[in-house]
Protein backbone atom coordinates (compact mmCIF):
# COMPACT_ATOMS: atom_id res chain seq x y z
CA UNK A 1 0.00 0.00 0.00
CA UNK A 2 1.14 3.99 -0.39
CA UNK A 3 2.34 5.77 2.41
CA UNK A 4 -1.25 7.50 3.68
CA UNK A 5 1.54 10.89 4.67
CA UNK A 6 2.33 11.17 1.00
CA UNK A 7 -1.34 12.50 -0.08
CA UNK A 8 -3.25 15.04 2.21
CA UNK A 9 -6.55 13.42 1.38
CA UNK A 10 -5.20 10.25 2.62
CA UNK A 11 -4.21 11.15 6.09
CA UNK A 12 -7.41 10.68 7.89
CA UNK A 13 -6.64 7.31 7.77
CA UNK A 14 -4.38 7.66 10.29
CA UNK A 15 -6.77 9.81 12.29
CA UNK A 16 -9.47 6.91 12.08
CA UNK A 17 -7.43 4.61 13.09
CA UNK A 18 -6.16 6.16 16.32
CA UNK A 19 -9.32 6.69 16.75
CA UNK A 20 -10.69 2.95 16.42
CA UNK A 21 -13.11 3.50 13.23
CA UNK A 22 -11.33 1.81 10.72
CA UNK A 23 -12.64 -1.53 9.56
CA UNK A 24 -10.72 -4.87 10.24
CA UNK A 25 -9.15 -5.07 6.91
CA UNK A 26 -7.95 -1.58 6.58
CA UNK A 27 -6.41 -1.66 10.42
CA UNK A 28 -4.34 -5.12 8.81
CA UNK A 29 -3.04 -2.96 5.94
CA UNK A 30 -1.84 0.19 7.75
CA UNK A 31 -0.63 -1.93 10.62
CA UNK A 32 1.56 -3.58 7.92
CA UNK A 33 2.64 -0.53 6.36
CA UNK A 34 3.70 0.95 9.44
CA UNK A 35 6.10 -1.84 10.24
CA UNK A 36 8.20 -0.69 7.55
CA UNK A 37 7.10 3.14 7.59
CA UNK A 38 8.77 4.96 10.18
CA UNK A 39 6.59 8.39 9.42
CA UNK A 40 3.22 6.46 10.05
CA UNK A 41 4.31 4.54 12.87
CA UNK A 42 5.65 7.55 14.54
CA UNK A 43 2.18 9.31 13.55
CA UNK A 44 -0.01 6.94 15.07
CA UNK A 45 1.84 6.69 18.66
CA UNK A 46 1.64 10.84 18.87
CA UNK A 47 -2.16 10.64 17.65
CA UNK A 48 -3.30 8.13 19.80
CA UNK A 49 -1.56 10.08 23.02
CA UNK A 50 -3.47 13.53 21.54
CA UNK A 51 -6.84 11.57 21.50
CA UNK A 52 -6.49 9.65 24.63
CA UNK A 53 -5.32 13.22 26.64
CA UNK A 54 -8.53 14.72 24.62
CA UNK A 55 -10.73 11.96 26.52
CA UNK A 56 -10.00 13.29 29.72
CA UNK A 57 -11.75 16.38 29.18
CA UNK A 58 -15.78 15.67 30.13
CA UNK A 59 -17.78 18.46 29.79
CA UNK A 60 -19.53 19.07 33.22
CA UNK A 61 -23.49 17.97 33.25
CA UNK A 62 -26.31 19.99 31.67
CA UNK A 63 -28.42 22.22 34.14
CA UNK A 64 -31.43 20.59 35.43
CA UNK A 65 -33.95 23.52 34.44
CA UNK A 66 -32.43 23.44 30.72
CA UNK A 67 -35.71 22.60 29.16
CA UNK A 68 -38.17 24.70 32.00
CA UNK A 69 -36.04 27.89 30.87
CA UNK A 70 -36.10 26.63 27.13
CA UNK A 71 -39.66 26.18 27.06
CA UNK A 72 -40.19 29.18 28.77
CA UNK A 73 -38.35 31.30 26.15
CA UNK A 74 -40.42 29.39 23.58
CA UNK A 75 -43.71 30.46 25.59
CA UNK A 76 -42.18 34.02 25.56
CA UNK A 77 -41.08 33.81 22.01
CA UNK A 78 -44.78 33.17 20.79
CA UNK A 79 -46.42 36.11 22.92
CA UNK A 80 -42.95 38.23 21.95
CA UNK A 81 -43.95 41.81 20.39
CA UNK A 82 -42.67 42.92 17.54
CA UNK A 83 -40.19 45.40 19.76
CA UNK A 84 -38.92 41.98 21.53
CA UNK A 85 -38.20 40.16 18.40
CA UNK A 86 -36.53 42.78 17.26
CA UNK A 87 -34.22 43.05 20.49
CA UNK A 88 -33.53 39.09 20.19
CA UNK A 89 -32.75 39.23 16.09
CA UNK A 90 -30.29 41.84 16.96
CA UNK A 91 -29.01 39.97 20.11
CA UNK A 92 -27.97 36.91 18.02
CA UNK A 93 -25.84 38.88 15.98
CA UNK A 94 -28.19 38.86 12.70
CA UNK A 95 -26.93 42.31 11.94
CA UNK A 96 -27.24 41.70 7.76
CA UNK A 97 -31.09 41.47 8.30
CA UNK A 98 -30.96 45.12 9.34
CA UNK A 99 -30.70 46.52 5.99
CA UNK A 100 -33.88 45.09 4.27
CA UNK A 101 -35.91 45.62 7.69
CA UNK A 102 -35.26 49.09 7.66
CA UNK A 103 -35.82 49.28 4.03
CA UNK A 104 -38.99 47.64 4.84
CA UNK A 105 -39.93 50.04 7.71
CA UNK A 106 -38.98 52.72 5.62
CA UNK A 107 -41.79 51.15 2.56
CA UNK A 108 -43.89 50.70 5.30
CA UNK A 109 -43.72 54.42 6.62
CA UNK A 110 -43.39 55.91 3.16
CA UNK A 111 -46.58 54.09 2.05
CA UNK A 112 -48.09 55.28 5.49
CA UNK A 113 -47.14 59.17 4.73
CA UNK A 114 -47.72 58.95 1.20
CA UNK A 115 -51.39 57.27 2.04
CA UNK A 116 -52.25 59.73 4.51
CA UNK A 117 -51.43 63.50 2.72
CA UNK A 118 -53.82 65.27 1.90
CA UNK A 119 -57.05 63.40 3.24
CA UNK A 120 -57.31 64.48 7.40
CA UNK A 121 -58.68 61.63 7.65
CA UNK A 122 -57.17 58.53 9.74
CA UNK A 123 -57.21 55.15 7.99
CA UNK A 124 -59.02 52.30 9.12
CA UNK A 125 -57.35 50.52 11.83
CA UNK A 126 -55.86 53.86 13.21
CA UNK A 127 -55.21 53.53 17.30
CA UNK A 128 -57.03 56.28 18.89
CA UNK A 129 -53.76 58.80 20.12
CA UNK A 130 -50.84 55.94 18.98
CA UNK A 131 -50.51 56.93 15.65
CA UNK A 132 -49.56 53.37 14.60
CA UNK A 133 -52.15 51.62 12.72
CA UNK A 134 -52.40 47.95 13.57
CA UNK A 135 -51.80 47.07 9.87
CA UNK A 136 -48.59 48.62 10.68
CA UNK A 137 -47.64 46.55 13.38
CA UNK A 138 -48.61 43.66 11.53
CA UNK A 139 -46.47 44.47 8.73
CA UNK A 140 -43.60 44.70 11.09
CA UNK A 141 -44.18 41.85 12.76
CA UNK A 142 -44.62 39.88 9.62
CA UNK A 143 -41.58 41.28 8.28
CA UNK A 144 -39.39 40.26 11.10
CA UNK A 145 -41.27 36.89 10.65
CA UNK A 146 -40.22 36.40 7.26
CA UNK A 147 -36.57 37.73 8.28
CA UNK A 148 -36.47 34.67 10.82
CA UNK A 149 -37.42 32.29 7.75
CA UNK A 150 -35.06 34.01 5.58
CA UNK A 151 -32.16 33.37 8.05
CA UNK A 152 -33.34 29.75 8.42
CA UNK A 153 -33.29 29.44 4.63
CA UNK A 154 -29.83 29.69 5.02
CA UNK A 155 -29.50 26.97 7.00
CA UNK A 156 -32.15 24.43 5.33
CA UNK A 157 -31.01 25.40 1.40
CA UNK A 158 -27.21 24.97 2.33
CA UNK A 159 -28.50 21.67 4.04
CA UNK A 160 -29.80 20.46 0.62
CA UNK A 161 -25.69 20.68 -0.18
CA UNK A 162 -25.45 18.60 2.67
CA UNK A 163 -28.29 16.35 2.54
CA UNK A 164 -26.17 15.53 -0.96
CA UNK A 165 -23.20 15.40 0.60
CA UNK A 166 -24.74 12.92 3.10
CA UNK A 167 -25.51 10.35 0.65
CA UNK A 168 -22.48 10.59 -0.65
CA UNK A 169 -20.76 6.93 -0.24
CA UNK A 170 -17.69 7.11 1.92
CA UNK B 1 -8.66 3.62 -1.92
CA UNK B 2 -9.34 4.00 2.09
CA UNK B 3 -12.75 4.32 3.74
CA UNK B 4 -13.81 4.47 6.91
CA UNK B 5 -16.16 2.10 8.83
CA UNK B 6 -19.42 3.86 9.28
CA UNK B 7 -20.01 2.62 13.11
CA UNK B 8 -20.52 6.23 14.08
CA UNK B 9 -22.72 6.50 17.35
CA UNK B 10 -24.36 9.21 18.95
CA UNK B 11 -25.57 12.57 18.05
CA UNK B 12 -24.92 11.81 14.04
CA UNK B 13 -27.15 8.67 14.22
CA UNK B 14 -31.00 7.92 13.22
CA UNK B 15 -31.10 10.95 10.93
CA UNK B 16 -34.36 9.42 9.02
CA UNK B 17 -35.60 9.09 12.66
CA UNK B 18 -35.08 12.45 13.99
CA UNK B 19 -36.12 13.54 10.22
CA UNK B 20 -39.41 12.29 10.94
CA UNK B 21 -39.98 13.65 14.83
CA UNK B 22 -39.23 16.94 13.16
CA UNK B 23 -42.16 16.51 10.65
CA UNK B 24 -44.44 15.66 13.11
CA UNK B 25 -43.19 18.77 14.80
CA UNK B 26 -43.62 20.54 11.95
CA UNK B 27 -47.57 18.82 11.92
CA UNK B 28 -47.97 20.33 16.01
CA UNK B 29 -46.59 17.46 17.62
CA UNK B 30 -44.85 18.95 20.73
CA UNK B 31 -43.96 15.52 21.87
CA UNK B 32 -41.86 14.90 19.14
CA UNK B 33 -40.22 18.01 20.08
CA UNK B 34 -39.44 16.93 23.45
CA UNK B 35 -38.04 13.69 22.28
CA UNK B 36 -35.51 15.49 19.79
CA UNK B 37 -34.88 17.79 22.85
CA UNK B 38 -34.33 14.97 24.95
CA UNK B 39 -31.99 12.92 22.36
CA UNK B 40 -30.10 16.22 21.19
CA UNK B 41 -29.75 18.35 24.26
CA UNK B 42 -26.69 16.87 26.08
CA UNK B 43 -24.49 16.49 23.19
CA UNK B 44 -25.56 19.74 21.72
CA UNK B 45 -24.06 21.46 24.79
CA UNK B 46 -21.43 19.80 25.48
CA UNK B 47 -20.25 20.36 22.03
CA UNK B 48 -21.11 24.35 22.51
CA UNK B 49 -19.24 24.19 25.88
CA UNK B 50 -15.78 23.20 24.93
CA UNK B 51 -16.42 25.67 21.75
CA UNK B 52 -16.72 29.01 24.45
CA UNK B 53 -15.81 26.98 27.39
CA UNK B 54 -18.54 28.44 29.46
CA UNK B 55 -21.16 26.63 30.77
CA UNK B 56 -24.22 29.36 31.58
CA UNK B 57 -23.27 30.61 27.79
CA UNK B 58 -23.25 26.90 26.35
CA UNK B 59 -26.53 26.58 27.98
CA UNK B 60 -28.03 29.53 26.34
CA UNK B 61 -26.77 29.22 23.23
CA UNK B 62 -27.81 25.68 23.06
CA UNK B 63 -31.19 26.97 24.00
CA UNK B 64 -31.12 29.18 21.43
CA UNK B 65 -30.48 26.75 18.79
CA UNK B 66 -33.53 24.31 19.57
CA UNK B 67 -35.63 27.96 19.96
CA UNK B 68 -35.09 28.78 16.40
CA UNK B 69 -35.69 24.96 15.34
CA UNK B 70 -38.80 24.93 17.45
CA UNK B 71 -40.00 28.80 15.62
CA UNK B 72 -38.99 27.96 12.55
CA UNK B 73 -40.55 24.27 12.23
CA UNK B 74 -43.81 25.32 10.05
CA UNK B 75 -41.24 25.68 7.07
CA UNK B 76 -38.78 22.48 7.63
CA UNK B 77 -37.85 20.19 4.99
CA UNK B 78 -36.01 17.16 5.70
CA UNK B 79 -33.14 18.14 3.19
CA UNK B 80 -30.45 17.22 4.87
CA UNK B 81 -29.83 15.41 8.52
CA UNK B 82 -31.56 16.92 11.61
CA UNK B 83 -27.82 17.17 13.21
CA UNK B 84 -26.43 18.97 10.32
CA UNK B 85 -28.86 21.31 10.44
CA UNK B 86 -28.54 21.81 14.67
CA UNK B 87 -24.90 21.85 14.77
CA UNK B 88 -24.80 24.51 11.61
CA UNK B 89 -27.03 26.62 13.67
CA UNK B 90 -25.01 25.98 16.31
CA UNK B 91 -21.59 26.55 15.18
CA UNK B 92 -22.66 29.86 13.41
CA UNK B 93 -23.90 30.91 17.51
CA UNK B 94 -20.64 29.92 18.50
CA UNK B 95 -18.37 31.34 16.75
CA UNK B 96 -20.77 34.83 16.66
CA UNK B 97 -20.44 34.48 20.39
CA UNK B 98 -16.92 33.62 20.66
CA UNK B 99 -16.25 36.55 17.77
CA UNK B 100 -17.93 39.42 19.91
CA UNK B 101 -16.47 37.85 23.61
CA UNK B 102 -12.90 38.24 21.58
CA UNK B 103 -13.60 42.17 21.66
CA UNK B 104 -15.03 42.39 24.83
CA UNK B 105 -14.01 40.45 27.77
CA UNK B 106 -10.75 40.93 29.21
CA UNK B 107 -8.15 37.68 29.76
CA UNK B 108 -8.14 38.38 33.28
CA UNK B 109 -11.56 37.24 33.36
CA UNK B 110 -11.00 34.77 30.86
CA UNK B 111 -8.58 33.35 33.30
CA UNK B 112 -10.47 33.54 36.22
CA UNK B 113 -13.55 31.61 34.80
CA UNK B 114 -11.30 28.72 33.27
CA UNK B 115 -9.72 28.74 37.08
CA UNK B 116 -13.66 27.74 38.82
CA UNK B 117 -14.97 26.41 36.08
CA UNK B 118 -13.02 23.33 36.45
CA UNK B 119 -15.55 19.80 36.23
CA UNK B 120 -15.18 17.67 39.41
CA UNK B 121 -14.18 14.36 38.28
CA UNK B 122 -13.18 11.16 40.14
CA UNK B 123 -10.80 8.38 39.92
CA UNK B 124 -13.07 5.23 39.65
CA UNK B 125 -10.78 2.95 41.71
CA UNK B 126 -9.83 4.90 44.56
CA UNK B 127 -10.03 8.72 45.78
CA UNK B 128 -7.56 11.00 44.28
CA UNK B 129 -4.91 12.65 46.24
CA UNK B 130 -4.53 16.41 46.68
CA UNK B 131 -1.47 15.77 44.49
CA UNK B 132 -3.28 13.56 41.78
CA UNK B 133 -6.27 16.26 41.47
CA UNK B 134 -3.78 18.91 40.79
CA UNK B 135 -2.22 16.92 38.52
CA UNK B 136 -5.53 16.25 36.68
CA UNK B 137 -6.46 19.72 36.60
CA UNK B 138 -3.52 20.74 34.80
CA UNK B 139 -3.48 18.73 32.53
CA UNK B 140 -7.28 19.01 31.63
CA UNK B 141 -6.23 23.00 31.23
CA UNK B 142 -3.53 22.38 28.82
CA UNK B 143 -5.79 20.08 27.25
CA UNK B 144 -8.86 23.06 26.97
CA UNK B 145 -5.82 25.69 26.30
CA UNK B 146 -4.81 23.89 23.53
CA UNK B 147 -8.31 23.37 21.94
CA UNK B 148 -8.91 27.30 22.46
CA UNK B 149 -5.96 28.35 20.69
CA UNK B 150 -7.15 26.50 17.65
CA UNK B 151 -8.72 28.98 14.72
CA UNK B 152 -12.46 28.59 15.60
CA UNK B 153 -12.79 26.40 12.19
CA UNK B 154 -10.35 23.52 13.20
CA UNK B 155 -11.53 23.52 16.66
CA UNK B 156 -15.03 22.58 15.61
CA UNK B 157 -14.07 20.35 13.21
CA UNK B 158 -12.17 18.74 15.78
CA UNK B 159 -14.49 18.81 18.47
CA UNK B 160 -17.09 17.46 15.98
CA UNK B 161 -14.61 14.62 14.48
CA UNK B 162 -13.26 14.04 18.55
CA UNK B 163 -16.54 14.18 20.30
CA UNK B 164 -19.70 13.73 18.20
CA UNK B 165 -18.09 11.10 15.92
CA UNK B 166 -19.21 12.81 12.76
CA UNK B 167 -18.36 11.34 9.26
CA UNK B 168 -16.38 13.74 7.31
CA UNK B 169 -18.73 14.24 4.81
CA UNK B 170 -21.23 15.64 7.93
CA UNK B 171 -18.37 17.95 9.28
CA UNK B 172 -18.14 19.30 5.66
CA UNK B 173 -21.76 19.87 5.86
CA UNK B 174 -22.12 21.66 8.76
CA UNK B 175 -19.16 23.84 8.08
CA UNK B 176 -20.16 24.29 4.67
CA UNK B 177 -16.97 23.19 2.97
CA UNK B 178 -15.56 19.86 1.10
CA UNK B 179 -14.52 17.08 3.05
CA UNK B 180 -10.99 17.28 1.54
CA UNK B 181 -11.31 21.11 3.30
CA UNK B 182 -12.22 19.43 6.17
CA UNK B 183 -9.67 16.50 6.31
CA UNK B 184 -6.89 19.36 5.55
CA UNK B 185 -8.90 20.90 9.09
CA UNK B 186 -8.31 18.25 11.12
CA UNK B 187 -4.68 17.29 9.77
CA UNK B 188 -3.52 20.40 10.68
CA UNK B 189 -5.84 21.02 13.84
CA UNK B 190 -4.11 17.61 15.20
CA UNK B 191 -1.04 18.59 13.86
CA UNK B 192 -1.28 21.53 16.65
CA UNK B 193 -2.61 19.50 19.38
CA UNK B 194 0.04 16.85 18.63
CA UNK B 195 3.01 19.51 19.18
CA UNK B 196 1.32 20.51 22.14
CA UNK B 197 -0.76 17.55 24.15
CA UNK B 198 1.43 14.52 23.18
CA UNK B 199 3.95 15.16 26.01
CA UNK B 200 0.90 14.37 28.11
CA UNK B 201 0.58 10.73 27.80
CA UNK B 202 4.10 10.02 27.36
CA UNK B 203 5.38 12.05 30.50
CA UNK B 204 3.44 10.09 33.04
CA UNK B 205 0.19 7.98 33.29
CA UNK B 206 -3.10 10.01 33.81
CA UNK B 207 -5.80 9.46 36.46
CA UNK B 208 -8.54 10.13 34.35
CA UNK B 209 -11.59 8.28 35.42
CA UNK B 210 -12.67 7.71 32.15
CA UNK B 211 -10.60 4.46 31.25
CA UNK B 212 -9.01 5.42 28.10
CA UNK B 213 -7.30 2.86 25.60
CA UNK B 214 -6.64 5.94 23.20
CA UNK B 215 -6.88 3.37 20.33
CA UNK B 216 -10.40 2.15 20.79
CA UNK B 217 -13.26 3.98 22.18
ZN1 LIG C 1 3.71 5.61 5.90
Amino acid sequence: MNCPLLAEDTTDVLLDYSAGRLDAKRTAMLETHMLSCVRCAAFRAEQTEVWAALELWEPEPVSMGFNRSLWQKIEESASASWYRKLVDALRFGAWKPVFPLAAAVFVVAAGFVFDHQGTGTPAPGILNGSGVSMNEVDQVEKTLDDLQLLRQFDAVSAGVTSGQTDSVPM
Amino acid sequence: MWQRVNNVVGAATSPDLDAQLMLRVRDGDEESFRVLLDKHRNSLVHFVYRMVQDQPVSEELAQEVFLRIYKTRASYEPTAKFTTWMFRIATHLALNWLRDEKNARSEARLDEDRGGDLPAREVPDRKPTVEQRMVYNARLQEIRDAIAQLPEKQRAAVLMHKYEEMEYSQIAAVLECSESAVKSLLFRAYETLRSRLAHMVTGAPMISGSGVSGAKR
